[in-house]
């Protein structure tokens, strides 16, 4: 099925008759979808529903898999990342990801945001001080680690891990901000400050975020995507997807009447 | 609720609070018929009945509203569930308004029979107000259990016709007052009985609104009726 925005929302990624394959497994079904411009868009939906593969789809990642293939169009600002040129490195730093597991680079705290940024970029050394503070400030780690950059990164606790790997993912400035269940290995008050800082990345970023927390969704989300089993079945206002969805499966499944 | 829920904790919550609802409903239906019961014989041991049950129709509410607390705290409703929820308080509020008046019509029956007025006052239109609105309020009840929106909306239109009874009784009553000014003083008493009874169909209307609210997801009120014919389609 199809999706529209009800309001006139700038898209930044559009989908179009998106089709994916695991081997013979047919993953993604016709998936049509307009993720709008410096908004917060969130999927939700049971295990296998295909959120994960698609938010994948977005950056590329499942090349790294020989049997796995998309067909389709994703278009990035009107550029379809499909059949793009593009080195695909420049594509994921347009497009970042941070994953379900805290995944720290064996380094210090300072280098796990410098390493990605010295791909892409050639700064003075003042200059990387100032981008490896501003990630770690807007990821909301600066007061915790300022006095320890030089530690390792694995030393830190799985909250403070994970949102060194925003911090990682933010420092290379991309347009675009993945997040795959950025949340579900952390406690309470870590992912209340990842939702916060979701909120406040929002402004300057395209965040999508898979998660299978929908109260999570509901919070900190401005556009829901319900899937199930491969195919979109409902996209809309956060607000009206959790008070008055329009497909009945919607709601069975967000009231927890799914079974 | 037709489907359940995979927690059965969470179906049981809210059929509770569903059921509790419906008794206070009984409650305040009782309310009203001992007080129309006071009314037509002029029977201080009705409107005294009425009165005693007041107590427990509060306490009611707050247990209703504490519950609802509990399970929005708790379960974090979406959806059907938490129009449900919602229509349930307003619904309590309503219910509990509704036996402020049936107490508001005793505490007059009774002044009126002190007074020694009781037997020269033409009441029998009142009384078919009366029953009207009180029949109204069961049928809103009904409905909020079935959750039946057909007849939330049958409802809303009966409503109208007991406001209609409404202003025509105010002028009847006006005419009484003019032809004999010794009247006045008794047809304030009706007049002010036949407001609380016009209420009582309100709170009616009022659950008759909710129930289009949790099953259409449409906020009615205020609505003309074509609107709220169109949002039942």
């Amino acid at each position: 099925m199809s999706a529209t925005l009800s309001q006139p929302v700038r898209s930044k990624i559009s989908v179009k008759d998106l089709n994916f394959y695991y081997g013979k497994f047919h993953a993604l079904k016709g998936i049509n979808l307009e993720i709008p411009e410096n908004k917060v868009t969130a999927f939700i939906g049971p295990s296998g529903c295909g959120k994960s593969t698609l938010l994948r789809t977005f950056n590329r990642m499942f090349e790294l898999y020989p049997e796995q293939r998309a067909e389709g169009t994703i278009a990035l600002d009107g550029e379809n990342l499909l059949t793009s040129k593009q080195d695909v490195a420049l594509i994921r730093a347009k497009v970042g990801m941070v994953f379900q597991k805290p995944t720290p680079f064996p380094m210090s705290i300072y280098d796990n945001i410098a390493f990605g940024v010295k791909l892409f970029e050639n700064l003075s050394a003042s200059d990387m001080d100032d981008r490896v503070e501003w990630a770690l400030k807007k990821a909301a780690l600066w007061t915790e680690v300022r006095d320890k950059l030089q530690q390792s990164g694995s030393g830190l606790s799985g909250g403070q891990q994970q949102r060194l790997c925003i911090a990682r993912g933010i420092a290379i400035k991309p347009e675009v901000l993945l997040l795959d269940e950025p949340c579900s290995a952390l406690d309470p008050i870590s992912t209340a400050k990842i939702e916060e800082l979701i909120a406040e990345l929002k402004s300057e970023y395209t965040v999508v975020i898979v998660t299978h927390n929908m109260q999570q969704a509901a919070r900190c989300s401005d556009y829901t995507a319900y899937m199930y089993l491969g195919d979109l079945i409902e996209f809309g206002a956060t607000e009206q997807m959790f008070f008055k969805p329009q497909r009945k499966e919607t709601e069975d499944y967000i009231t927890g009447r799914f079974g | 609720m037709t489907e359940k829920h995979l927690s059965s904790q969470f179906d049981s919550e809210l059929n509770g609070v569903s059921s509790r609802v419906m008794e206070l409903g009984g409650m305040v239906e009782s309310q009203i018929h001992q007080a129309v019961y006071a009314l037509a014989q002029f029977d201080p041991e009705a409107a005294d009945r009425v009165m005693e049950t007041e107590h427990r129709v509060n306490a009611m509410e707050i247990e209703i509203d504490r519950e609802l607390s509990s399970i929005i705290a708790r379960r974090q409703p979406t959806a059907r569930d938490l129009r449900l929820l919602i229509a349930i308080s307003k619904t309590t509020a309503n219910l509990e308004r509704v036996g402020d008046e049936a107490n508001k019509i005793a505490r007059m029956v009774k002044s009126i029979i002190e007074s020694g007025s009781a037997r020269a006052l033409p009441s029998t239109d009142l009384r078919i107000a009366a029953d009207m609105a009180s029949g109204l309020l069961r049928k809103a009840l009904d409905a909020f259990a079935r959750l039946d929106t057909a007849a939330a909306l049958s409802i809303l239109k009966d409503d109208d016709l007991i406001d209609k009874e409404f202003d025509g009784f105010v002028r009847k009553l006006v005419t009484y007052m003019m032809e004999d000014p010794r009247t006045i003083s008794a047809s304030l008493d009706l007049l002010f009985l036949a407001k609380a009874i016009e209420r009582i169909g309100d709170h009616a209307k009022n659950i008759a609104e909710f129930i289009i609210y949790i099953v259409k997801g449409a906020d009615v009120r205020h609505t003309s009726m074509n609107d709220i014919e169109a949002a039942l389609q």
